[in-house]
Protein backbone atom coordinates (compact mmCIF):
# COMPACT_ATOMS: atom_id res chain seq x y z
CA UNK A 1 0.00 0.00 0.00
CA UNK A 2 2.88 2.65 0.90
CA UNK A 3 4.01 2.15 -2.35
CA UNK A 4 0.51 2.72 -3.81
CA UNK A 5 0.68 5.60 -2.12
CA UNK A 6 4.18 6.84 -3.28
CA UNK A 7 2.85 6.49 -7.31
CA UNK A 8 -0.17 8.28 -6.56
CA UNK A 9 1.55 11.16 -5.24
CA UNK A 10 4.22 11.32 -7.70
CA UNK A 11 1.51 11.16 -10.38
CA UNK A 12 -0.05 14.32 -8.17
CA UNK A 13 3.42 15.94 -7.68
CA UNK A 14 3.71 18.35 -10.97
CA UNK A 15 0.32 19.34 -10.43
CA UNK A 16 1.08 20.73 -6.83
CA UNK A 17 4.28 22.11 -7.66
CA UNK A 18 2.21 24.24 -10.69
CA UNK A 19 -0.48 25.23 -8.31
CA UNK A 20 1.62 25.79 -5.48
CA UNK A 21 4.29 27.73 -7.26
CA UNK A 22 2.08 29.60 -9.82
CA UNK A 23 -1.01 30.16 -7.83
CA UNK A 24 -0.21 29.78 -3.91
CA UNK A 25 3.27 31.54 -3.55
CA UNK A 26 1.51 34.78 -5.88
CA UNK A 27 -1.24 34.70 -3.67
CA UNK A 28 1.03 34.49 -0.55
CA UNK A 29 3.15 37.68 -1.78
CA UNK A 30 0.34 39.88 -3.02
CA UNK A 31 -0.57 39.42 1.36
CA UNK A 32 2.80 40.01 2.26
CA UNK A 33 3.15 43.21 -0.04
CA UNK A 34 0.08 44.59 0.94
CA UNK A 35 1.06 44.10 4.39
CA UNK A 36 4.36 46.27 3.86
CA UNK A 37 4.75 50.04 4.70
CA UNK A 38 6.02 52.07 1.67
CA UNK A 39 5.20 53.66 -1.63
CA UNK A 40 5.93 53.01 -4.95
CA UNK A 41 8.28 49.65 -5.92
CA UNK A 42 9.54 50.27 -2.55
CA UNK A 43 7.61 47.24 -1.26
CA UNK A 44 9.75 44.72 -2.79
CA UNK A 45 12.78 45.44 -1.24
CA UNK A 46 13.04 42.46 1.29
CA UNK A 47 15.80 44.43 3.12
CA UNK A 48 14.77 46.52 6.35
CA UNK A 49 11.24 45.86 5.77
CA UNK A 50 8.82 47.02 7.78
CA UNK A 51 5.34 45.56 8.83
CA UNK A 52 2.25 47.50 8.81
CA UNK A 53 -1.21 48.56 7.78
CA UNK A 54 -0.52 51.81 5.59
CA UNK A 55 -1.75 50.21 2.73
CA UNK A 56 -5.11 49.61 4.09
CA UNK A 57 -5.82 52.28 5.49
CA UNK A 58 -4.67 53.89 2.58
CA UNK A 59 -6.89 52.36 0.09
CA UNK A 60 -10.10 51.54 2.49
CA UNK A 61 -9.91 55.58 3.50
CA UNK A 62 -9.40 56.57 -0.41
CA UNK A 63 -13.42 56.93 -1.38
CA UNK A 64 -12.37 56.10 -4.98
CA UNK A 65 -12.33 52.98 -3.94
CA UNK A 66 -15.58 52.33 -2.93
CA UNK A 67 -16.84 53.85 -6.57
CA UNK A 68 -15.00 51.04 -7.74
CA UNK A 69 -16.41 48.36 -5.24
CA UNK A 70 -19.64 49.88 -6.49
CA UNK A 71 -18.76 49.57 -9.71
CA UNK A 72 -17.61 46.18 -9.60
CA UNK A 73 -21.05 45.14 -7.39
CA UNK A 74 -23.01 47.14 -10.75
CA UNK A 75 -20.89 45.08 -13.33
CA UNK A 76 -21.17 41.56 -11.51
CA UNK A 77 -24.83 41.83 -11.18
CA UNK A 78 -25.56 43.60 -14.21
CA UNK A 79 -23.71 41.24 -16.21
CA UNK A 80 -24.87 37.41 -14.40
CA UNK A 81 -28.40 38.15 -14.15
CA UNK A 82 -28.85 39.28 -17.93
CA UNK A 83 -26.71 36.23 -19.61
CA UNK A 84 -28.29 33.79 -16.88
CA UNK A 85 -31.76 34.64 -18.27
CA UNK A 86 -30.79 34.73 -21.99
CA UNK A 87 -28.83 31.56 -21.30
CA UNK A 88 -31.68 30.32 -19.76
CA UNK A 89 -34.29 31.09 -22.97
CA UNK A 90 -31.68 29.37 -25.23
CA UNK A 91 -30.93 26.47 -23.49
CA UNK A 92 -35.13 25.98 -23.64
CA UNK A 93 -35.47 26.87 -26.81
CA UNK A 94 -32.30 24.25 -28.06
CA UNK A 95 -33.90 21.90 -25.99
CA UNK A 96 -36.92 21.67 -28.35
CA UNK A 97 -36.48 18.48 -31.04
CA UNK A 98 -35.94 20.19 -34.39
CA UNK A 99 -34.39 20.00 -37.92
CA UNK A 100 -30.63 21.42 -38.05
CA UNK A 101 -30.81 21.36 -33.89
CA UNK A 102 -27.23 20.61 -33.58
CA UNK A 103 -25.68 23.04 -36.22
CA UNK A 104 -27.91 25.66 -34.72
CA UNK A 105 -26.84 24.78 -31.31
CA UNK A 106 -23.47 25.14 -32.20
CA UNK A 107 -23.37 28.66 -33.42
CA UNK A 108 -25.34 29.44 -30.83
CA UNK A 109 -23.15 28.95 -28.22
CA UNK A 110 -20.08 30.32 -30.40
CA UNK A 111 -19.72 33.55 -28.90
CA UNK A 112 -18.33 31.60 -25.94
CA UNK A 113 -15.26 30.78 -27.66
CA UNK A 114 -14.49 34.35 -28.81
CA UNK A 115 -11.29 35.35 -27.12
CA UNK A 116 -12.72 39.22 -25.05
CA UNK A 117 -9.76 41.46 -26.45
CA UNK A 118 -11.96 40.38 -29.94
CA UNK A 119 -15.22 40.36 -28.46
CA UNK A 120 -14.26 43.83 -27.37
CA UNK A 121 -13.27 45.14 -30.50
CA UNK A 122 -15.87 44.04 -32.05
CA UNK A 123 -18.64 45.95 -29.96
CA UNK A 124 -16.05 49.15 -30.13
CA UNK A 125 -17.30 48.69 -34.00
CA UNK A 126 -20.98 47.97 -33.43
CA UNK A 127 -21.23 50.84 -31.16
CA UNK A 128 -18.63 53.58 -33.06
CA UNK A 129 -20.34 57.29 -32.55
CA UNK A 130 -20.31 57.99 -36.06
CA UNK A 131 -20.16 54.95 -38.66
CA UNK A 132 -21.24 52.25 -36.00
CA UNK A 133 -24.27 50.09 -36.88
CA UNK A 134 -26.40 50.65 -33.35
CA UNK A 135 -25.79 54.09 -33.92
CA UNK A 136 -27.48 53.88 -37.23
CA UNK A 137 -30.62 51.55 -36.32
CA UNK A 138 -31.42 54.10 -33.28
CA UNK A 139 -31.35 56.80 -36.45
CA UNK A 140 -33.30 54.72 -38.99
CA UNK A 141 -35.52 53.75 -36.20
CA UNK A 142 -36.16 57.15 -35.10
CA UNK A 143 -35.19 56.25 -31.48
CA UNK A 144 -32.29 58.60 -31.04
CA UNK A 145 -30.44 60.74 -33.20
CA UNK A 146 -27.29 61.75 -31.16
CA UNK A 147 -24.22 60.40 -32.19
CA UNK A 148 -23.87 58.44 -28.98
CA UNK A 149 -20.30 57.68 -27.85
CA UNK A 150 -21.36 54.43 -26.23
CA UNK A 151 -18.18 54.12 -24.81
CA UNK A 152 -16.81 57.50 -24.23
CA UNK A 153 -19.94 58.78 -22.38
CA UNK A 154 -19.04 58.40 -18.96
CA UNK A 155 -23.29 57.68 -18.98
CA UNK A 156 -23.05 55.07 -20.85
CA UNK A 157 -19.89 53.31 -21.05
CA UNK A 158 -21.15 50.97 -17.87
CA UNK A 159 -24.19 49.73 -20.41
CA UNK A 160 -21.91 50.09 -23.51
CA UNK A 161 -18.96 47.56 -21.43
CA UNK A 162 -21.85 44.97 -19.94
CA UNK A 163 -23.35 44.53 -23.12
CA UNK A 164 -19.90 42.28 -24.92
CA UNK A 165 -19.76 41.23 -21.66
CA UNK A 166 -23.62 39.30 -21.44
CA UNK A 167 -22.73 38.59 -25.05
CA UNK A 168 -19.89 36.38 -24.22
CA UNK A 169 -20.84 34.86 -20.94
CA UNK A 170 -24.43 33.76 -21.67
CA UNK A 171 -23.59 30.80 -24.02
CA UNK A 172 -21.74 29.28 -20.57
CA UNK A 173 -25.33 29.52 -18.79
CA UNK A 174 -26.66 27.88 -21.69
CA UNK A 175 -24.46 24.95 -21.54
CA UNK A 176 -24.87 24.16 -18.47
CA UNK A 177 -28.73 24.77 -18.13
CA UNK A 178 -28.69 22.55 -21.76
CA UNK A 179 -26.89 19.54 -20.12
CA UNK A 180 -29.05 19.20 -16.93
CA UNK A 181 -32.16 19.90 -19.45
CA UNK A 182 -31.38 17.08 -21.33
CA UNK A 183 -31.07 14.70 -17.97
CA UNK A 184 -34.41 15.42 -17.00
CA UNK A 185 -36.79 12.17 -18.23
CA UNK A 186 -39.75 13.18 -20.72
CA UNK A 187 -42.11 10.97 -18.53
CA UNK A 188 -42.25 14.09 -16.11
CA UNK A 189 -43.33 16.30 -18.81
CA UNK A 190 -45.99 13.76 -19.40
CA UNK A 191 -46.79 13.24 -15.94
CA UNK A 192 -47.32 16.74 -15.47
CA UNK A 193 -49.81 17.47 -18.71
CA UNK A 194 -51.84 14.72 -17.48
CA UNK A 195 -52.12 16.60 -14.54
CA UNK A 196 -53.17 19.11 -16.19
CA UNK A 197 -50.22 21.27 -15.79
CA UNK A 198 -49.92 24.58 -18.00
CA UNK A 199 -46.36 25.67 -19.49
CA UNK A 200 -45.57 28.03 -17.11
CA UNK A 201 -46.79 25.11 -14.26
CA UNK A 202 -44.47 22.59 -15.73
CA UNK A 203 -41.32 24.87 -15.94
CA UNK A 204 -41.59 25.52 -12.64
CA UNK A 205 -42.79 22.29 -11.29
CA UNK A 206 -40.54 19.89 -13.64
CA UNK A 207 -38.17 22.21 -15.30
CA UNK A 208 -36.46 24.43 -13.28
CA UNK A 209 -36.33 21.75 -9.92
CA UNK A 210 -34.03 19.60 -12.81
CA UNK A 211 -31.74 22.41 -13.78
CA UNK A 212 -31.33 24.37 -10.25
CA UNK A 213 -28.18 23.04 -9.17
CA UNK A 214 -26.41 23.34 -12.07
CA UNK A 215 -27.72 26.51 -13.18
CA UNK A 216 -26.99 27.92 -9.07
CA UNK A 217 -23.34 26.75 -9.59
CA UNK A 218 -23.26 28.54 -12.84
CA UNK A 219 -24.61 31.69 -10.95
CA UNK A 220 -21.66 31.65 -8.62
CA UNK A 221 -18.99 30.48 -11.30
CA UNK A 222 -20.03 33.30 -13.30
CA UNK A 223 -19.97 36.02 -10.65
CA UNK A 224 -16.54 34.80 -9.85
CA UNK A 225 -15.42 35.27 -12.99
CA UNK A 226 -17.18 38.38 -13.51
CA UNK A 227 -15.87 39.86 -10.30
CA UNK A 228 -12.33 39.33 -12.18
CA UNK A 229 -13.50 40.22 -15.51
CA UNK A 230 -10.44 42.31 -16.83
CA UNK A 231 -10.12 41.65 -21.16
CA UNK A 232 -12.77 42.94 -21.96
CA UNK A 233 -13.06 46.07 -19.76
CA UNK A 234 -9.41 47.06 -20.13
CA UNK A 235 -9.82 46.69 -24.20
CA UNK A 236 -12.69 48.57 -24.52
CA UNK A 237 -12.83 51.66 -21.67
CA UNK A 238 -9.64 51.19 -19.43
CA UNK A 239 -11.53 51.96 -16.96
CA UNK A 240 -12.74 55.10 -18.05
CA UNK A 241 -14.07 57.29 -18.66
CA UNK A 242 -13.36 59.26 -15.52
CA UNK A 243 -13.27 56.25 -13.87
CA UNK A 244 -17.17 55.14 -15.14
CA UNK A 245 -15.99 51.59 -16.01
CA UNK A 246 -13.26 51.11 -13.05
CA UNK A 247 -14.13 47.79 -11.76
CA UNK A 248 -11.26 46.67 -8.68
CA UNK A 249 -9.32 44.25 -10.79
CA UNK A 250 -8.79 46.63 -13.15
CA UNK A 251 -8.12 49.94 -10.59
CA UNK A 252 -5.26 47.04 -9.21
CA UNK A 253 -3.90 46.75 -12.58
CA UNK A 254 -3.65 50.59 -12.81
CA UNK A 255 -1.84 51.33 -9.58
CA UNK A 256 0.61 48.39 -10.34
CA UNK A 257 1.42 49.12 -13.95
CA UNK A 258 0.52 52.58 -14.48
CA UNK A 259 1.55 53.85 -11.27
CA UNK A 260 3.70 51.58 -9.89
CA UNK A 261 2.10 51.55 -6.34
CA UNK A 262 2.55 47.95 -5.91
CA UNK A 263 1.43 48.41 -2.25
CA UNK A 264 -1.63 49.72 -2.97
CA UNK A 265 -2.56 47.57 -6.09
CA UNK A 266 -1.50 44.51 -3.59
CA UNK A 267 -4.25 45.62 -0.94
CA UNK A 268 -6.59 45.93 -3.54
CA UNK A 269 -5.65 42.69 -4.97
CA UNK A 270 -6.74 40.96 -1.20
CA UNK A 271 -9.96 43.46 -0.80
CA UNK A 272 -10.84 41.65 -4.49
CA UNK A 273 -10.46 37.82 -2.75
CA UNK A 274 -12.27 39.19 0.28
CA UNK A 275 -15.18 40.26 -2.27
CA UNK A 276 -15.24 36.76 -3.85
CA UNK A 277 -14.89 35.18 -0.21
CA UNK A 278 -17.78 36.97 0.57
CA UNK A 279 -19.66 36.00 -2.68
CA UNK A 280 -19.11 32.36 -1.48
CA UNK A 281 -20.23 32.54 1.55
CA UNK A 282 -23.54 34.46 0.75
CA UNK A 283 -23.91 31.19 -2.42
CA UNK A 284 -23.14 29.06 0.92
CA UNK A 285 -26.30 27.67 1.43
CA UNK A 286 -27.76 26.80 -1.73
CA UNK A 287 -24.61 25.36 -3.08
CA UNK A 288 -24.68 22.95 0.64
CA UNK A 289 -28.37 22.06 -0.52
CA UNK A 290 -27.42 21.18 -3.92
CA UNK A 291 -23.78 19.63 -3.51
CA UNK A 292 -22.86 18.23 0.12
CA UNK B 1 -45.27 11.69 -40.60
CA UNK B 2 -41.43 10.43 -41.08
CA UNK B 3 -39.27 12.26 -42.76
CA UNK B 4 -42.09 15.48 -42.91
CA UNK B 5 -41.03 18.36 -40.78
CA UNK B 6 -44.36 18.83 -37.99
CA UNK B 7 -45.86 22.30 -37.94
CA UNK B 8 -44.73 22.78 -34.37
CA UNK B 9 -40.75 21.84 -35.48
CA UNK B 10 -40.90 24.26 -38.44
CA UNK B 11 -42.30 26.81 -35.84
CA UNK B 12 -39.29 26.09 -33.39
CA UNK B 13 -36.73 26.07 -36.49
CA UNK B 14 -37.85 29.35 -37.26
CA UNK B 15 -37.76 31.12 -33.48
CA UNK B 16 -33.79 29.69 -33.15
CA UNK B 17 -32.93 30.71 -36.34
CA UNK B 18 -33.98 34.03 -35.79
CA UNK B 19 -32.38 34.16 -32.09
CA UNK B 20 -29.15 32.28 -33.69
CA UNK B 21 -29.23 35.10 -35.83
CA UNK B 22 -29.62 37.94 -33.44
CA UNK B 23 -26.90 36.45 -31.52
CA UNK B 24 -24.78 35.97 -33.87
CA UNK B 25 -25.35 39.78 -35.74
CA UNK B 26 -21.75 40.79 -34.03
CA UNK B 27 -19.96 38.08 -35.41
CA UNK B 28 -21.80 38.64 -39.07
CA UNK B 29 -20.62 42.66 -39.11
CA UNK B 30 -17.13 42.04 -38.52
CA UNK B 31 -17.51 39.29 -41.34
CA UNK B 32 -19.03 41.69 -43.47
CA UNK B 33 -17.10 45.17 -42.43
CA UNK B 34 -13.63 43.26 -43.23
CA UNK B 35 -15.25 42.47 -46.73
CA UNK B 36 -16.28 46.22 -47.55
CA UNK B 37 -14.49 48.46 -49.11
CA UNK B 38 -13.27 51.65 -46.55
CA UNK B 39 -15.61 53.93 -48.35
CA UNK B 40 -18.54 52.04 -47.32
CA UNK B 41 -17.35 51.16 -43.84
CA UNK B 42 -17.31 54.81 -43.18
CA UNK B 43 -20.53 55.60 -44.20
CA UNK B 44 -23.91 57.27 -42.52
CA UNK B 45 -25.92 54.42 -43.96
CA UNK B 46 -24.13 50.97 -43.94
CA UNK B 47 -25.64 48.40 -45.74
CA UNK B 48 -27.21 45.60 -43.40
CA UNK B 49 -26.84 43.33 -46.34
CA UNK B 50 -23.91 43.40 -48.07
CA UNK B 51 -23.62 44.49 -51.80
CA UNK B 52 -21.99 41.41 -53.24
CA UNK B 53 -20.78 42.90 -56.11
CA UNK B 54 -18.41 45.61 -53.88
CA UNK B 55 -16.90 43.28 -51.94
CA UNK B 56 -13.61 42.49 -51.61
CA UNK B 57 -10.36 40.81 -50.06
CA UNK B 58 -8.41 44.38 -49.83
CA UNK B 59 -8.62 44.40 -45.75
CA UNK B 60 -7.47 40.92 -45.44
CA UNK B 61 -4.23 41.96 -47.41
CA UNK B 62 -3.60 45.21 -45.58
CA UNK B 63 -4.07 42.69 -42.14
CA UNK B 64 -1.92 40.47 -43.76
CA UNK B 65 1.04 43.23 -45.23
CA UNK B 66 0.52 46.23 -42.33
CA UNK B 67 0.45 44.20 -39.48
CA UNK B 68 2.69 41.85 -38.40
CA UNK B 69 -0.26 39.42 -37.93
CA UNK B 70 1.50 36.12 -38.89
CA UNK B 71 4.08 37.02 -36.55
CA UNK B 72 1.57 37.98 -34.10
CA UNK B 73 -0.49 34.30 -35.12
CA UNK B 74 3.17 32.56 -34.79
CA UNK B 75 3.43 33.59 -31.26
CA UNK B 76 0.03 32.99 -30.33
CA UNK B 77 0.36 29.63 -32.05
CA UNK B 78 3.62 28.67 -30.03
CA UNK B 79 2.50 29.81 -26.67
CA UNK B 80 -0.69 28.29 -27.04
CA UNK B 81 0.26 24.93 -28.56
CA UNK B 82 3.49 24.96 -25.25
CA UNK B 83 0.82 25.66 -22.45
CA UNK B 84 -1.88 22.92 -23.80
CA UNK B 85 0.58 20.29 -24.50
CA UNK B 86 2.38 21.09 -20.63
CA UNK B 87 -1.03 21.43 -19.22
CA UNK B 88 -2.37 18.65 -20.80
CA UNK B 89 0.64 15.86 -19.72
CA UNK B 90 0.27 17.83 -15.68
CA UNK B 91 -3.64 17.47 -15.98
CA UNK B 92 -3.80 13.68 -16.62
CA UNK B 93 -1.72 12.43 -14.48
CA UNK B 94 -2.97 14.40 -11.92
CA UNK B 95 -6.79 13.60 -12.82
CA UNK B 96 -5.57 10.11 -12.90
CA UNK B 97 -4.21 10.02 -8.79
CA UNK B 98 -7.12 11.88 -8.49
CA UNK B 99 -9.83 9.68 -9.39
CA UNK B 100 -8.14 6.25 -8.55
CA UNK B 101 -6.58 6.65 -5.32
CA UNK B 102 -7.80 7.99 -1.96
CA UNK B 103 -6.07 9.75 0.65
CA UNK B 104 -6.17 12.87 2.78
CA UNK B 105 -3.55 13.89 0.52
CA UNK B 106 -5.64 13.46 -2.55
CA UNK B 107 -8.33 15.19 -1.05
CA UNK B 108 -6.18 18.43 0.04
CA UNK B 109 -5.00 18.28 -3.73
CA UNK B 110 -8.52 18.01 -5.22
CA UNK B 111 -9.73 21.18 -2.88
CA UNK B 112 -6.27 23.40 -3.22
CA UNK B 113 -6.98 22.93 -7.11
CA UNK B 114 -10.34 23.82 -7.08
CA UNK B 115 -9.87 26.58 -5.25
CA UNK B 116 -7.16 27.76 -7.63
CA UNK B 117 -9.30 27.35 -10.61
CA UNK B 118 -11.68 30.41 -8.80
CA UNK B 119 -8.80 32.78 -8.56
CA UNK B 120 -6.10 33.23 -11.28
CA UNK B 121 -6.06 35.80 -14.07
CA UNK B 122 -6.03 39.48 -13.47
CA UNK B 123 -5.49 38.87 -9.55
CA UNK B 124 -2.17 36.82 -10.04
CA UNK B 125 -0.73 38.88 -12.56
CA UNK B 126 1.07 40.84 -10.50
CA UNK B 127 2.85 39.17 -8.55
CA UNK B 128 3.77 36.92 -11.80
CA UNK B 129 5.38 39.86 -13.30
CA UNK B 130 7.14 40.22 -10.03
CA UNK B 131 8.42 36.99 -10.02
CA UNK B 132 9.37 36.74 -13.78
CA UNK B 133 11.26 40.06 -13.49
CA UNK B 134 13.15 38.81 -10.75
CA UNK B 135 14.01 36.06 -13.06
CA UNK B 136 14.52 37.61 -16.03
CA UNK B 137 11.72 36.27 -17.71
CA UNK B 138 10.20 39.70 -19.14
CA UNK B 139 9.76 39.00 -22.92
CA UNK B 140 10.16 35.59 -22.73
CA UNK B 141 7.47 32.82 -24.22
CA UNK B 142 7.98 30.20 -21.67
CA UNK B 143 7.05 32.50 -19.01
CA UNK B 144 3.99 33.08 -20.38
CA UNK B 145 3.50 29.35 -21.20
CA UNK B 146 3.88 28.96 -17.41
CA UNK B 147 1.16 31.95 -17.15
CA UNK B 148 -1.24 30.19 -19.11
CA UNK B 149 -0.48 26.31 -17.67
CA UNK B 150 -0.82 28.06 -14.22
CA UNK B 151 -4.56 28.57 -15.38
CA UNK B 152 -5.06 25.52 -17.41
CA UNK B 153 -3.97 22.80 -14.96
CA UNK B 154 -6.66 23.36 -12.42
CA UNK B 155 -8.99 23.38 -14.87
CA UNK B 156 -7.82 20.33 -17.02
CA UNK B 157 -7.62 18.21 -14.06
CA UNK B 158 -10.78 18.33 -13.12
CA UNK B 159 -12.30 17.90 -16.37
CA UNK B 160 -9.56 14.59 -16.85
CA UNK B 161 -10.99 13.23 -13.39
CA UNK B 162 -14.19 13.29 -14.11
CA UNK B 163 -13.96 11.29 -17.73
CA UNK B 164 -11.76 9.06 -15.83
CA UNK B 165 -13.95 8.20 -12.96
CA UNK B 166 -16.08 6.78 -15.94
CA UNK B 167 -13.50 4.24 -16.87
CA UNK B 168 -14.05 1.07 -14.45
CA UNK B 169 -10.90 0.36 -12.22
CA UNK B 170 -11.02 -3.28 -13.20
CA UNK B 171 -9.84 -2.30 -16.28
CA UNK B 172 -6.47 -1.08 -14.89
CA UNK B 173 -6.34 -4.20 -12.74
CA UNK B 174 -6.59 -6.26 -15.25
CA UNK B 175 -3.44 -4.73 -16.98
CA UNK B 176 -1.32 -4.57 -14.34
CA UNK B 177 -2.54 -8.30 -13.60
CA UNK B 178 -1.27 -8.99 -17.20
CA UNK B 179 2.04 -7.99 -15.88
CA UNK B 180 1.95 -4.17 -16.89
CA UNK B 181 3.28 -1.86 -14.68
CA UNK B 182 1.23 0.89 -13.30
CA UNK B 183 2.49 3.24 -15.52
CA UNK B 184 1.96 1.19 -18.63
CA UNK B 185 -1.40 0.58 -17.27
CA UNK B 186 -2.15 3.89 -17.66
CA UNK B 187 -0.57 5.20 -20.84
CA UNK B 188 -1.45 1.30 -23.23
CA UNK B 189 -5.06 0.49 -21.53
CA UNK B 190 -6.50 3.37 -19.50
CA UNK B 191 -5.33 6.30 -22.10
CA UNK B 192 -6.66 5.10 -25.34
CA UNK B 193 -10.45 4.41 -23.76
CA UNK B 194 -9.60 8.65 -22.20
CA UNK B 195 -9.05 9.69 -26.09
CA UNK B 196 -12.42 11.32 -26.41
CA UNK B 197 -11.43 13.34 -22.88
CA UNK B 198 -8.12 13.95 -23.45
CA UNK B 199 -9.21 15.80 -27.12
CA UNK B 200 -11.73 17.45 -25.09
CA UNK B 201 -10.01 18.63 -22.31
CA UNK B 202 -7.04 19.65 -25.11
CA UNK B 203 -9.32 21.64 -27.36
CA UNK B 204 -10.37 23.38 -23.97
CA UNK B 205 -7.56 24.66 -22.63
CA UNK B 206 -6.01 25.55 -26.23
CA UNK B 207 -9.15 27.96 -26.76
CA UNK B 208 -8.42 29.10 -23.43
CA UNK B 209 -4.63 30.04 -23.99
CA UNK B 210 -5.37 31.10 -27.28
CA UNK B 211 -7.74 33.78 -25.98
CA UNK B 212 -5.17 35.05 -22.76
CA UNK B 213 -4.55 38.92 -22.69
CA UNK B 214 -4.13 39.69 -19.08
CA UNK B 215 -0.90 37.95 -18.86
CA UNK B 216 0.75 38.36 -22.39
CA UNK B 217 -0.19 42.48 -22.45
CA UNK B 218 1.83 42.33 -18.74
CA UNK B 219 4.64 39.82 -19.56
CA UNK B 220 5.59 40.53 -22.75
CA UNK B 221 7.13 44.15 -24.14
CA UNK B 222 8.72 44.18 -27.39
CA UNK B 223 5.73 43.76 -30.19
CA UNK B 224 8.08 40.83 -31.98
CA UNK B 225 7.02 38.95 -29.10
CA UNK B 226 2.96 39.95 -29.29
CA UNK B 227 0.44 37.85 -29.61
CA UNK B 228 -2.63 38.32 -31.24
CA UNK B 229 -4.71 39.17 -28.48
CA UNK B 230 -1.91 42.38 -27.68
CA UNK B 231 -1.88 43.07 -31.38
CA UNK B 232 -5.67 43.41 -32.04
CA UNK B 233 -5.84 45.31 -28.75
CA UNK B 234 -2.85 47.63 -29.91
CA UNK B 235 -5.19 49.02 -32.29
CA UNK B 236 -8.04 50.72 -29.96
CA UNK B 237 -7.64 54.35 -29.69
CA UNK B 238 -5.58 54.90 -32.53
CA UNK B 239 -6.67 57.85 -34.67
CA UNK B 240 -8.36 56.81 -37.56
CA UNK B 241 -8.76 52.76 -37.33
CA UNK B 242 -8.44 51.42 -40.08
CA UNK B 243 -11.93 49.10 -39.80
CA UNK B 244 -12.00 46.21 -42.64
CA UNK B 245 -8.37 45.76 -41.69
CA UNK B 246 -9.23 45.62 -37.94
CA UNK B 247 -11.99 43.52 -38.70
CA UNK B 248 -10.35 41.31 -41.16
CA UNK B 249 -7.79 40.44 -38.55
CA UNK B 250 -10.54 39.75 -36.54
CA UNK B 251 -11.83 37.40 -38.62
CA UNK B 252 -9.08 35.20 -39.04
CA UNK B 253 -8.49 34.99 -35.88
CA UNK B 254 -11.61 33.78 -35.00
CA UNK B 255 -10.85 30.86 -37.38
CA UNK B 256 -9.58 27.99 -36.10
CA UNK B 257 -10.73 28.97 -32.94
CA UNK B 258 -14.64 28.43 -34.67
CA UNK B 259 -13.20 25.06 -36.02
CA UNK B 260 -11.96 23.91 -32.94
CA UNK B 261 -15.78 25.15 -31.31
CA UNK B 262 -17.25 22.85 -33.69
CA UNK B 263 -15.22 19.68 -32.88
CA UNK B 264 -15.60 20.76 -29.03
CA UNK B 265 -19.12 21.56 -28.86
CA UNK B 266 -21.16 18.12 -28.58
CA UNK B 267 -18.33 17.14 -25.68
CA UNK B 268 -19.35 20.70 -23.73
CA UNK B 269 -23.23 20.26 -23.75
CA UNK B 270 -22.36 16.88 -22.16
CA UNK B 271 -19.34 17.44 -19.84
CA UNK B 272 -20.57 20.36 -18.33
CA UNK B 273 -23.70 19.06 -16.35
CA UNK B 274 -21.42 16.01 -15.72
CA UNK B 275 -17.42 16.45 -14.32
CA UNK B 276 -16.19 19.65 -16.47
CA UNK B 277 -17.52 22.29 -14.18
CA UNK B 278 -17.70 20.29 -10.56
Amino acid sequence: MDNDRGFALALLAPALICVLGLVGWPMVQIVTFSLVEGKGLNVLETAGRIWGLGNYVSVLTDSETWESVLTTLLYVVGSVAPAFVLGMLVALLLNQQFPLRRALRCLALLPWAAPGVLVSIIFLWLFDPSYGVVNYLLRVTGISNADIGWFTNEDTALIAVLIPSIWKSFPFFALTILGALQTIPEDLYEAADIDGANKLQSFFHVTWPGVRGPAILAIVLNSLWALREFDIIFATTGGGPFRATETLGIRAYTEAFSFFELGRASTLGVLTIAMALFFVLIARRPLQKEFF
Amino acid sequence: MQGIISGRELRVLLATIVVVGLILFPIYWMVVTAHLPTTLVLSRTPPLLPPLNEMSFDAFGRALLRRPFLVWMGNTLIVAIGSTVLSLVIATLAGYSLSRYRSKMQEYSGLALLVSKMLPGSLIVIPFFIMASRAGMIDSRFALILANTSVGVPFATWMMKGYFDAIPREIDAAATIDGCSRLQALWYVVMPIARPGLTAAAIYLFIVAWADFVFARTLINSPDLWTLTTGLASFVGEHGVDWPGLMAAGTLSMVPIFILFVLLEPYLVSGMAAGAVK
